[in-house]
């Protein structure tokens, strides 16, 4: 049905012209879901753009023809492109609210697909987009034509576009990484809904993704790419159990698995990183990172070869590559392997922390000052405890306060009520009633590489700067410590005078940690450190923050969204919900039955790279309440689908705040639900990687 | 790899030199920007003659009044019978190149009155600005507040309302392009301000115990430089286009010096008898003035370009 | 909405309330010796601090500020028993002040150390009577008499004092003995209407302006409803085609008109219609208040000139929204739907596009109102732009503050119903 053969797309800048596909070649039969996957830069939009040949006002099809249907989309006149698009082609983007247009409301961009392609009457467009929302499980389908897409959720907005995708039943539907702005559950809830379509429509997906997870349980097939090229295809299979290139392998080595904590494995990162179209090397173009690279592949670039089992691959030495002999080269960047110190000291413990923000009111009272005073609470009782050495890990979806928990710790914002004490010390505080003594020991490693660093300095002035401020050093002996520094997260001296604009994400990422480092801090708060970053470089950052925890017995507070990530390197675990901690305990504890409820619809909704794992469904239903008025009783009953196994059918849950439950060793959950109950849930959580 | 030896501090001073390049490509890299590069550099260089030579003294009564260009005036002589051309060349000295101090006409400091009223807009209003983008709450209520209360007056009628009350002068003008611009200013890094305020960087630098007017001044506005600079360039234009209407009113820079939009005032009462004394002044006033926005403008697009 | 709306009137109030304070002390406080200006440099300092009394000058700066702002009539009040009223002159219109006494409107004056009381019956006939024993003593001893007198002052006459007053009248200044001590001008101040008189006519500064205004509301009102239609046509058409030739064309027309200050462009004006095609009339010239609309032809060219100002910036920025529209993922996603291209434009990019605009045009009000001050000193139109200039010229602080109150207030109010079209039109905010 669609038929791509080397396909070459370039993009003209003010010099030169730069290839963003370079002879990609795939077909796809009717009703197959292909998946596109690849770090970021290697071109998998590009590709998903030039299949409607919409690649914009520099972009163009240097060579090879895109054929749909039988007709080869090349060349066509936009004109003609306009009769498929939308029609017979569809596509759905990143970010929904994005895609859709903030000033009309959606039965109008709705229905316009349906108007201009089939000359159908408005009457006859709304009803047929009413039963396309309702094919999409979207609630009150005919109340959402009337609103404006502000008006609803996140989640919802993905359905609409995905309903608006659908209208014309068309024979290929792009999908551009339509997960990646959600939260977990509510991506497991859109992939659900695409795994659903895809067994009650013959339509023909492209799925784009660089979450390996994902690609995993929607695809028939895979397409790994690499700089602008296909490296390898094959079914989904063949790419997860027997990968052929070693740059997929090594994308597999890299990923964390869901079962897999520090003690019991180990994530190998691939060296180097994705270069840029002025950079890449002649030959292959994987040489420069490629552990088995030999002479030919500086030289000569690999054919994409067809290999047994319909599988292609780009590799001269395919063949010889076996993934069950490798060996991490001995340069890799591999954590140290230490258990947690057992009974260390306290280091940070709060109890019953507090922190409400006022809303400013709406209504016309308020203005004047009067009228009820709002409040969000963002970290509402709130009690943990961190002990030296260890790194304790916080989970939650966003909007569940653990940011707003780690800036009260780090004292960028004060606290409300309750006890935070630092080494004995109270911190309650923020920064500016704290001791300089203080501020150095607690220190934080941020989530954005592209905003941890200012532009305007060197890499060598910023790591100074903590240097000088903390006296860490004698004056004279700065730079010989930021050197120091930048050697500790692996980077050599001539870092020094570079500007951020010249480091890539990784590196930044690491001056970060240097930065951090400087004044030898007690406790490093770590916000999402590696949520932005390749998987490649997501796992040699895990492994680097591991090493520097080793050697200098530094305590970290890990917050992430990615429960394997968090898996792989806490010691023990919080997990969050509506500004509660709703369960926590050793690592161990939270990722094996008992749940917490909540806890099990998060651990059932992480994509698992591997086709074959096939957990128990526990999906949460609507949206996450708001924490200016959350639910009473416990916080979760509104979207808890365990409540039904309560005696009363979940009345009790409505009514009365749940107290903790202590499951042994430090594990604590937050519910009603007896533990025997909570133990015995039919989840399949743990299967997959276990 | 173990050396501690000091490297060479050369190694800082290529990457000056690089930055200052990479400045100069900017600028050349933009069609636009060069152009209005070239009018500018023009009218600084007649400005920088004038200061040592002009065709004839500007002040001086030498010719008969009004008389059309010709070779011995290439532009022709105004209504007391001074040389225009002279007197053009001249009038680029008060807008770019010298200030009389009020104390006394003849002292004169360098640089034009549009350059330090520019100057000092965008200190007053830069300050202005990153204090109330980063600090928030009511002190940004009450900066903007009161910033709010000079934008909207229309920018003539306070330069109206100022030379009403303070009188005439080079520092009064240079004082009104402050007060007049310095809000705008405030908008701009205010707004600036907030979204640097978002990045982490700023958290880190907190988060290290700084105070916050370090935060302001050496993590928040180095990073603002590039659309201030850009900014400022057009307040140039707009001071330049203010001192000519100023000037058009009667209300500008005092006399004896020649002031363009003086001479358009004066030409103004003989447009019957003598059409092209007015037009000379008003082409002087208009290049400069698209030079200067050319440049600016120009610059912000590949600055954007940039930084993309 | 209603909330929205009520807070940006308050944050109006408080701006007009600042910006009135600026203007009062700009220019009544270090704005030099009014004195100098009425009486000439020869005065001597007792007739010029004479003056002063007599304007109320010696009032602390805070205390005339708020006589300025909110009348004096509330103070006066307190020193008479007799209410104060304004009554409007029967031949001028003109509002002056009286006092009641007796149902009778009447005021005072002094004539050979006695004061004379004038009486202004019903039908409008004035009668003048010795006002008789109306002196009270004070602590001191002296008898005094406070009484409006016929220059709508509050004044404080006691009996048998021999210091010379200069007194201003009408007719000029003159001497006076034996008299007035304290003069508290009455005014309603300007909050209710009352500007106080010009020093340049020495007629009330309210009178003037009003009428003036309606002149630059024509101009203004007129060039405004030309241009912004042109204006956005050409933004969005530019917008659209960004990068095109027909986008340069009409970039580099804008910044061209833009950058030209409105004098230059209306004496290009002047130079090519009026001078040497002589096609229209290069000055207009008012002999009465309704020429405009006898000959709308003198308006052509001072309207072509603020056209000309305001053209280059409202294109500009609504080419800046367009492009930066149809660049936006929304867009990309409606081509992506197979949705024509004029309909995408029209009907996805117009509305968002031109949200932006709205308040920057608001704001242009400002700007406008500089061009018009310009056009009208350059056409001899009769606005308030060439009353302020006049004022301003003079040195006239009453008919300035009043005028640049005026202007103000337009450029605020104008700012106030931008925003509240901008939220009404964006959906975001409407529905939020």
């Amino acid at each position: 049905m669609l038929d791509v053969r080397n396909l070459t797309v370039g993009y003209r800048t003010r010099k030169t012209v730069v290839e963003a596909l370079r002879g990609v070649s795939f077909d796809l039969q009717r009703g197959e879901a292909l998946g596109i996957v690849g770090e970021s830069g290697c071109g998998k939009s590009t590709l998903g753009w030039s299949v409607v040949n919409f690649l914009g006002a520099n972009g163009f099809i240097r060579e090879g023809s895109i054929r749909f249907e039988g007709e080869d989309l090349v060349g066509r006149s936009d004109q003609e492109l306009q009769q498929l698009r939308g029609n017979r082609i569809a596509m759905v983007f990143q970010d929904p609210m994005q895609s859709l247009n903030p000033s009309l409301r959606l039965g109008e961009q709705m229905r316009e697909v349906l108007t201009y392609h089939q000359q159908m009457s408005t009457e006859e467009a709304t009803t047929r987009c009413i039963q396309a929302l309702e094919r999409v499980h979207m609630p009150d389908a005919a109340g959402v034509l009337d609103r404006y897409p502000h008006q609803i959720s996140g989640g919802q907005q993905q359905r609409v576009v995905i309903a608006m995708a659908l209208l014309n039943n068309p024979s290929l539907l792009i999908m551009d990484e339509p997960t990646t702005a959600l939260d977990v559950t509510v991506e497991a809830a859109v992939l659900d809904l695409v795994a659903e379509l895809r067994r009650t429509m013959d339509t023909a997906i492209i799925f784009i993704s660089h979450n390996l997870g994902v690609i995993a349980r929607i695809c028939d097939r895979v397409a790994v790419m690499y700089a602008g090229e296909v490296v390898e295809q094959a079914t989904v299979q063949q790419i997860f159990h027997a990968p052929q290139h070693p740059y997929t392998q090594g994308l597999i080595r890299c990923v964390p698995r869901l079962g897999a904590d520090k003690t019991s494995s180990v994530l190998y990162p691939i060296p180097g990183r994705v270069p840029r179209p002025d950079e890449r090397p002649d030959g292959c173009l994987f040489s420069t990172r490629c552990q088995y690279v030999q002479e030919r592949c500086r030289h000569e670039l690999p054919a994409l070869r067809q290999m047994p089992g319909n599988a292609w691959v780009r590799c001269h030495f395919a063949e010889e590559i076996d993934p069950a002999e490798w060996t991490p080269p001995p340069d890799a960047e591999i954590a140290p392997q230490t258990p947690p110190p057992a009974n260390a000291e306290r280091l940070l413990c709060g109890e019953h922390l507090k922190k409400y923000y006022r809303v400013p009111g709406t209504s016309l009272a308020s203005l004047f000052g009067l009228g009820e005073k709002k409040f969000v609470k963002a970290v509402d009782d709130v009690s943990f405890v961190v002990r030296k050495g260890t790194t304790l890990g916080i989970v939650g979806e966003s909007g569940s306060g653990k940011s707003t928990l780690v800036k009260s710790i780090i004292g960028l914002e004060s606290i409300d009520g309750g006890v935070l004490e630092f080494m004995g010390v109270d911190v309650r505080g923020d920064l500016s009633k704290r001791t300089l003594e203080t501020i150095r020991e607690l220190q934080m490693v941020f989530q954005n590489p592209d905003s941890t660093m200012n532009p305007a300095y060197t890499v060598g002035q910023q790591i100074a700067r903590p240097l000088e401020r903390f006296k860490t050093v004698p004056r004279g002996q700065v730079r010989d410590e930021v050197v120091r520094l930048l050697r500790a997260v692996r980077l050599n001296r001539t870092y020094y005078d570079r500007f951020p604009r010249q480091l890539s994400g990784g590196e930044k990422q690491r001056v970060g940690i240097a930065r951090a480092l400087a004044s030898h801090p007690d406790l490093v708060l770590c916000d999402e450190p590696v949520s932005a970053l390749d998987v490649s470089v997501q796992a040699a950052i895990l492994n680097l923050l591991l090493e520097v925890q080793h050697e200098n017995n530094t305590t970290m507070i890990f917050i992430a969204h990615d429960l394997s990530v968090v898996r792989f390197i806490a010691d023990d675990v919080a997990v969050m919900y509506l500004g509660q901690l709703v369960e926590s305990g050793p690592v161990d504890a939270i990722y094996a039955p008992p749940h917490h409820p909540y806890t099990e619809a998060l651990l059932s909704a992480v994509p698992v790279p591997d086709p074959n794992a096939n957990s128990t469904r526990v999906r949460l239903e609507g949206n996450a309440p708001s924490a200016i008025n959350p639910p009473s009783g416990c916080r979760f009953h509104t979207r808890c689908p365990r409540r039904v196994l309560m005696p009363d059918g979940g009345k009790r849950c409505e009514t009365e705040a749940p107290m903790n439950q202590d499951a042994g060793d430090g594990h604590v959950i937050l519910c009603h639900l007896p533990l025997e109950v909570l133990r015995h849930l039919e989840s399949g959580v743990m299967q997959a990687g276990m | 790899m173990t050396t501690t030896t000091a490297p060479p501090e050369l190694e800082s001073q290529p990457g000056r030199l690089n930055r200052l390049r990479e400045a100069l490509a900017i600028v050349f890299s933009s069609r636009t920007a060069v152009v209005g590069l070239a009018i500018v550099i023009f009218w600084l260089a007649i400005g920088v003659i004038s200061l040592f030579w002009t065709p004839y003294p500007p002040n001086a009564q030498l010719f008969d009044p009004n008389l059309p260009p010709s070779a011995v005036n290439v532009m022709g002589t105004d209504h007391l019978g001074r040389d225009t051309w002279s007197r053009i060349m001249a009038g680029t000295q008060v807008v770019l190149l010298k200030t009389r101090l009020a104390t006394d006409p003849r002292v004169v400091i360098p640089g034009g009155v549009a350059i330090w009223g520019v100057i000092g807009a965008v200190l007053v209003g830069g300050l202005l600005g990153v204090n109330a983008g980063y600090r928030g709450g009511a002190a940004d209520q009450v900066i903007m507040q009161v910033l709010d209360a000079f934008i909207a007056f229309p920018v003539i009628v306070l330069y109206l309302v100022i030379v009403t009350a303070l009188g005439r002068g080079d520092v009064i003008v240079i004082l009104a392009i402050t007060v007049t611009g310095a809000p705008g200013v405030a908008r701009l890094v205010r707004g600036l301000t907030m979204d640097i305020k978002t990045h982490d960087y700023i958290r880190a630098a907190e988060t290290r115990g700084e105070s916050k007017w370090y935060v302001m001044l050496w993590e928040t506005l180095p990073n603002a430089r590039g659309p201030i600079l850009v900014d400022a360039m057009l307040r140039v234009g707009y001071a330049i286009f203010a001192i000519g209407t100023l000037g058009f009113l009667g209300l500008g820079l005092p006399p004896p010096d020649p002031d363009w939009g003086s001479m358009v005032n004066d030409a103004r009462k003989y447009i019957y008898s003598n059409p092209l004394a007015i037009l000379w002044p008003s082409l002087a006033i208009a290049t400069l003035v698209i030079g200067v926005n050319l440049f600016a403008d120009g610059l912000r697009e590949e600055i954007t370009r940039y930084q993309r | 909405m209603a909330r929205f709306f009520l807070r940006n009137l308050f944050s109006m109030f408080i701006t007009m309330l600042l910006v009135s304070a600026v203007l009062f002390f700009l220019l009544e406080v270090a704005g030099g010796d009014v004195t100098v200006r009425l009486l000439g440099v020869f005065a001597t300092p007792a007739q010029r601090d004479s003056l002063r009394r007599q304007l109320g000058l010696d009032a602390p700066a805070w205390q005339r500020y708020l006589d300025w702002l909110a009348g004096s009539d509330w103070r006066a009040q307190q020193m008479t028993p007799f209410p104060l009223v304004t009554m409007p002159n029967p031949q001028t219109g003109e509002p002056g002040w009286w006092a009641v006494v007796d149902d009778t409107l009447t005021r005072w004056r002094l004539a050979d150390g006695e004061l004379i009381a004038m009486q202004r019956t019903a039908e409008g006939e004035e009668t003048t009577t010795p006002a008789g024993d109306v002196w009270t003593i004070d602590d001191a001893g002296n008898a005094i008499f406070w009484g409006v007198d016929v220059n709508n002052n509050l004044v404080k006459w006691v009996r048998g004092s021999d210091v010379d007053v200069l007194v201003l009248s009408k007719a000029g200044v003159r001497s006076e003995t034996g008299g007035p001590q304290q003069y508290i001008p009455l005014r309603k101040g300007i909050l209710r209407g009352d500007a106080g008189m010009s020093l340049q006519t020495n007629r009330p500064v309210s009178s003037t302006v009003f009428s003036r205004a309606a002149n630059s509301l024509i101009l203004a009102g007129a060039a405004f409803l030309l241009v912004m239609p042109l204006a956005l046509v050409f933004g969005v058409l530019a917008g659209v085609n960004e990068g095109k030739l027909l986008d340069r064309i009409i970039t580099i027309t804008g910044l061209g008109f833009t950058a030209t200050p409105e004098f230059v462009i209306g004496v290009f004006l002047i130079l090519i219609f009026g001078i040497w095609l002589r096609w229209l009339p290069a000055t207009a010239v008012f002999l009465t208040g309704d020429a405009i609309f006898r000959d709308p032809k003198i308006l052509v060219l001072p309207v072509l000139t603020l056209m000309a100002a305001e053209f280059g910036y409202v294109s500009r920025i609504t080419r800046a929204s367009m492009a930066e529209v149809m660049q936006s993922p929304y867009i990309r996603a409606a081509f992506i739907k197979g949705v024509p291209r004029r309909r995408v434009i029209f009907r996805h990019a117009l509305r968002n596009a031109l949200l932006a605009p709205i308040t920057v045009i608001m704001l242009q009000i400002n700007w406008l109102i500089g061009g018009v001050i310009v056009v009208e000193v350059l056409f001899g139109i009769p606005g308030l732009g060439a009353y302020i200039y006049d004022a301003a010229t003079f040195g006239d602080f009453n008919a300035v503050a009043a005028a640049a109150m005026l202007t103000v207030f337009v450029a605020v109010l104008t700012r106030l119903i931008g925003d509240m079209l901008y939220t009404y039109l964006n959906p975001r905010i409407r529905f939020a």
